[in-house]
């Protein structure tokens, strides 16, 4: 039981770090981007890259701080990787989406996003092929703190929960200190009105990929470290996320969080109500008994 | 070792006799298809090697002289669009034979609606599901489908005679979500449960999820004191690496589908010194250590990884059996595989000596027994494998054999389990 | 020649049958505006639903029932509309993307049941042993294909023309209605919620035929056929036929379809080898490149709705139009 919590709540970190610049675009930009979670992907390859080139220029920064399977070379690689991948989302908006935005409906964008999502997935195959991979292949053992009830935990399932809460605490910070997050609020909760008042949309749009994708990399990272990156991470995540944003309610970032903690907590406690094969669709069916019940998920606004 | 001579002595005295290479006919060319899923990790290494046995067969002279062929296609793991090009490749490109698929779930298809109506032979390196025998059994496959995968049922048996033999009286058993998953995970557990070992929980992996941590904590629970693990390395490395940093046993015993290089290496070779492995037949004739070095030159690794000398070895036998077959139809050619594969033939090795004598003697109207990578293979009347069992472990260099289990020695085991 | 006109035959039965799955869809996005996410949910019900009343005895299994062929058919396309009513109660009158995102799932829920229900679907290893309408009495491979074909054909002919119809009568004009407006429907004392809940299950059951047909055509079933790409080639089709326009969904057919699968044949007899075994993975970044440019290119598709009363396809969404019409 309480294992089951524990390991929710370490996946739901990661599933919230996702959902948050999710629940953002869909919010601001009005449309589903089924093409968001190949931003995880994006992100753990990226960071891999620069962890790989770190460590071949200053190999002493390879060096894992026991018991973490975690380096200096890792960290300052999942924040380049942060950067990057935000800029790698801009790309894809200038691309595609804000042609888009100007000429077809939101639906298009939204099946545009799965051809996005195709393309980013196959070209990461291409690049770094098709096996797995992993950041450090140690074995990071859990440490018993409880026999019973059995409670096994990693470092780095801590390390990995921390991080991500800092992630979140900086995100929160920049949106409620900060001028551009006021714009960003603004722009979230009244587009027409931000404008009347100069705020100029496209810089509110960048600013938007900018926090999803640099979380969405630090979410793919974080997952990288806890599991293997794989070229179609993505895909199996994409439901996952969706589910998060949904339980929030679409545009809240608190939303979204306890969304992804949420969707987290249910796929690790489904096993001990149904066979493991069921597990898939457990995603789903946080989805269907939100809207069942709240229609506009739990924290957004009716309307 | 002395098979390996005389085949080495043969093969010098041949090379004595025939023109130094037998130079191709360029203007004529033969054609072989092949469908599988080569965008997905396992599927493409499986391409490859089905292409390296037909380079190797051009180097050796080809298919009466012409040069072969292989229009691979990617099933793309979809049984739609593995269907469609299967259809296209004997439609449009007239290819006799057709390689492939490797899911049970686009093979079947394939089988049903193009090769057998079409009458076109196909090969299937790696469908393990017991439903093609059903298939056969009821006479629909008009002698036309083979797979050089050893049955599930054949697995099974052998890996509970590993736990067995090794004492193990407690197994969690995790396999992957799929038919060939699902069957030999229910096989599995029912073979154990015969031989009085206790099955604390059987769980499916299916490929594709987030985190299997729920999965290994809830059998790590039930506290086994051996695992069994019918899984592919992409989902089978997640899975050991949660269980081994969880505290689980680390006494393993796996299918075939595990021995792989990306799976050791992934999941760190000190881990997993009390893995034991059950395949159909990496046997240690020379043939299977002649497959090694051959794969070992070429990819330079080691062929660790599913369905790789089955791929091989499917290729290999059909472009025999094309050679042996006096017409090029599907029928003639799969009615020539028992001509490959006969057991009183003349052992043939998989290398450009022993394919060029395979020539000279399928010509002179002899029976052979090809010997591949997964030993002398030969076929029941479903197509089906019937090969003697081994049993790997992981090591520094890939793999070592650790026990070998003749095909009287399993068949006898079998029956005792079905008493 | 007797090869082409048989893979001819053989891809026109699939193609045609896809075409019946994007008619459905078009009845529910091109006239309705309801954004179906899971395609192959209804697709994949149908299918097992019909395989299961007409198919083979399976030991230890649910199904064996025997029934004649059209009213197994019957019963898959009613089992798709079924679970079409009991979804569509919960998640029509839900704004779209949540729609497509709910429906996106019950495609995954959908496949999960047929992997894991052994007793049911017969688990991963699917159901094979159909036999074919009248297979028996046809033993040309070849005839059949051409057989097989003309049911095919009639279906879509005749799901053609009742949805022809359907769009020009009064509830045709309704549809559009609630798409272009709902809250200017509901004015007119129309109950929008009711009638977008037919045009789903309507929708479902055309998809659900296209199923029965699809499994009837390779006499075999299995979670394989359900992946969620299917959902994205039916949109794909769509999409670039031109949502709206039954003529423009059937020739969009044609052009995605044909462009998968030539695709996949151009990689494989003109790249080399050594590129071959990329080739499945190009040919993905070929298919997405492929839709992206189309839907910069053409937005509204190769055949636009004719009855252009449309604005909400081509006019630009910014952000505070989109908030009024949420």
């Amino acid at each position: 039981m309480i294992q089951a919590l524990f390991d929710g709540i370490l996946v739901g970190s990661i599933l919230s770090l996702g959902a948050i610049g999710l629940t953002l675009v869909m919010h601001i930009l009005k449309f589903a981007n089924f093409s968001h979670a190949e931003l995880l992907s994006i992100g753990a390859y990226c960071a891999l890259t620069f962890d790989t080139v770190l460590a071949a220029i200053a190999p002493p920064m390879a060096t894992l701080f026991s018991p973490f399977s975690m380096s200096a070379a890792l960290a300052l690689a999942m924040l380049a990787s942060a950067a990057f991948t935000g800029g790698t989302a801009i790309i894809v908006d200038q691309l595609v989406f804000r042609r888009l935005r100007n000429k077809a409906g939101a639906l298009t964008m939204v099946f545009a996003s799965f051809g996005v999502a195709l393309i980013i997935r196959n070209v990461i195959g291409l690049i770094f092929g098709l096996n797995t991979q992993r950041y450090s292949d140690e074995i990071s053992f859990a440490t018993m703190v409880s026999a019973d009830p059995l409670l096994l935990i990693k470092p780095d399932q801590v390390a990995i929960l921390v991080m991500a809460l800092m992630a979140m605490v900086a995100l929160h910070l920049l949106l409620t200190r900060t001028t551009l997050g006021f714009a960003l609020r603004a722009v979230a909760e009244n587009p027409t009105l931000a404008q009347v008042n100069g705020i100029p949309l496209e810089s509110v749009v960048r600013l938007t990929w900018i926090i999803g994708g640099g979380l969405a990399a630090i979410a793919g990272v974080l997952y990288g470290i806890d599991n293997q990156l794989s070229p179609v991470m993505g895909r199996d995540l994409v439901l996952s996320l969706f589910a998060a944003a949904i339980v929030g309610g679409l545009g809240s970032v608190s939303g979204a969080m306890f969304g992804g903690f949420i969707v987290g907590l249910a796929s690790s406690f489904a096993i001990l109500l149904l066979p493991a094969g069921y597990k898939p669709a457990i995603p789903f069916l946080v989805i269907l008994v939100t809207l069942y019940i709240r229609p506009n998920g739990l924290f957004g606004e009716t309307r | 070792m002395s098979m390996k001579t005389t085949t080495l002595w043969g093969a010098l005295a041949l090379g004595v006799c025939l023109p130094a290479a037998p130079a191709l006919a360029q203007d004529c060319t033969v054609k072989i298809g092949a469908v599988l899923p080569t965008t997905v990790d396992w599927g493409r290494p499986i391409a490859a090697t089905a292409q390296f046995a037909v380079d190797l067969f051009n180097e050796a002279g080809g298919v009466k002289g012409c040069k072969v062929e292989m229009s691979l296609r990617d099933s793309q793991v979809d049984p739609k669009i593995g269907v469609d090009a299967a259809k296209a490749l004997v439609d449009l490109e007239k290819v006799p034979v057709l390689l492939g698929a490797v899911s049970s779930g686009v093979s079947m298809p394939i089988l049903t609606s193009v090769t057998v109506p079409s009458k076109v032979m196909q090969m299937s390196c790696c469908s393990s599901s017991t439903a093609f025998t059903g298939v056969a059994e009821e006479g629909k496959t008009d002698g036309l489908w083979f797979r050089t995968f050893a049955t599930t049922r054949n697995q099974s048996a052998v890996a509970a005679l590993l736990t067995q033999e090794r004492g193990y009286k407690k197994v969690a058993i995790f396999y992957k979500n799929d038919d060939w998953g699902q069957d030999i995970g229910k096989l599995v557990q029912a073979d154990l449960e015969k031989l009085g070992i206790e099955v604390t929980s059987s769980t499916a992996i299916t490929d594709g999820q987030s985190s299997y941590r729920s999965e290994v904590t809830e059998a790590l629970k039930t506290q086994p004191d051996a695992i069994y693990m019918a899984l592919y390395p992409s989902e089978g490395t997640l899975v050991t690496r949660e269980w081994i940093s969880l505290g689980g046993t680390q006494n393993m015993v796996v299918a075939n589908a595990l021995k792989s290089d990306e799976y050791r290496d992934n999941v760190g070779l000190k881990y997993l010194g009390n893995l034991v492995g059950h395949d159909s037949a990496q046997p240690r004739t020379a043939s299977a250590e002649d497959f090694v070095a051959l794969y070992k030159a070429k990819f330079n690794a080691e062929p660790n990884g599913p369905g790789l000398p089955n791929s091989f070895d499917a290729a290999m036998i059909a472009l025999l059996a094309m050679q042996a077959s006096a017409e090029s139809t599907g029928p003639a050619i799969a009615a020539s595989v028992g001509r490959v594969t006969d057991p009183a033939g003349e052992a043939i090795f998989p290398n450009k000596e022993g394919l060029e004598k395979a020539i000279k003697l399928l010509d002179e109207g002899k029976n052979i027994s090809y010997q591949g990578g997964t030993g002398p293979v030969t076929f029941d009347k479903n197509g089906d494998v019937s090969a003697p069992a081994v049993a790997w472990a992981f090591d520094e260099s890939g793999t070592r054999e650790v026990k070998y289990f003749t095909l009287d020695e399993v068949n006898a085991f079998i029956a005792t389990l079905e008493k | 020649m007797i090869g082409i006109i048989s893979y001819l035959t053989f891809f026109l039965t699939i193609t045609a049958v896809l075409a019946i799955a994007v008619l459905g869809l078009n009845l529910q996005w091109g006239n309705t505006g309801i954004f179906n996410g899971g395609v192959v949910a209804f697709f994949g019900t149908g299918a097992y639903v019909m395989v299961i009343l007409a198919g083979p005895e399976r030991a230890g299994e649910f199904g064996g029932f025997g029934l004649a062929w059209p009213l197994a058919m019957i019963g898959g396309a009613l089992g798709a509309g079924i679970l079409a009513f009991i979804v569509g109660l919960a998640t029509t009158r839900l704004r779209h993307d949540y729609l497509a995102i709910a429906t996106f799932g019950i495609a995954v829920a959908v496949e999960v049941f047929a992997r894991n229900a052994t007793f049911w679907t017969g688990g991963a290893k699917g159901i094979r042993g159909f036999e074919r309408p009248l297979e028996a009495f046809i033993s040309n491979p070849f005839v059949y294909g051409l057989f097989y074909l003309t049911i095919v054909l009639a279906v879509i002919l005749l799901v053609y023309l009742a949805l022809e119809r359907l769009v020009r009568s009064p509830f045709g004009r309704l549809l559009r209605a609630i798409r272009e407006d709902e809250t200017a429907a509901r004015s007119l004392g129309k109950y929008p919620a009711r009638v977008r809940l037919q045009a789903f299950v309507l929708g479902a059951i055309i998809m659900g035929l296209a199923g029965g047909l699809y499994a009837t055509f390779y006499a075999f079933i299995s979670p394989q056929d359900l992946a969620p790409i299917l959902t994205f080639q039916i949109w794909a089709m769509l999409i670039v036929g031109g949502a709206g326009n039954n003529r423009g969904a059937i020739a969009g057919t044609f052009v995605v379809w044909g462009c998968w699968v030539a695709s996949g044949w151009a990689l494989s007899s003109f790249a080399p080898a050594d590129v071959q075994i990329y080739a499945g993975t190009l040919q993905y970044i070929l298919i997405g490149l492929l839709i992206v440019g189309m839907l910069l290119a053409k937005p509204r598709g190769l055949l636009p709705e004719k009855l252009a009363v449309s604005t909400h396809s081509f006019e630009p969404v910014t952000p505070a139009k989109a908030t009024q019409a949420s």
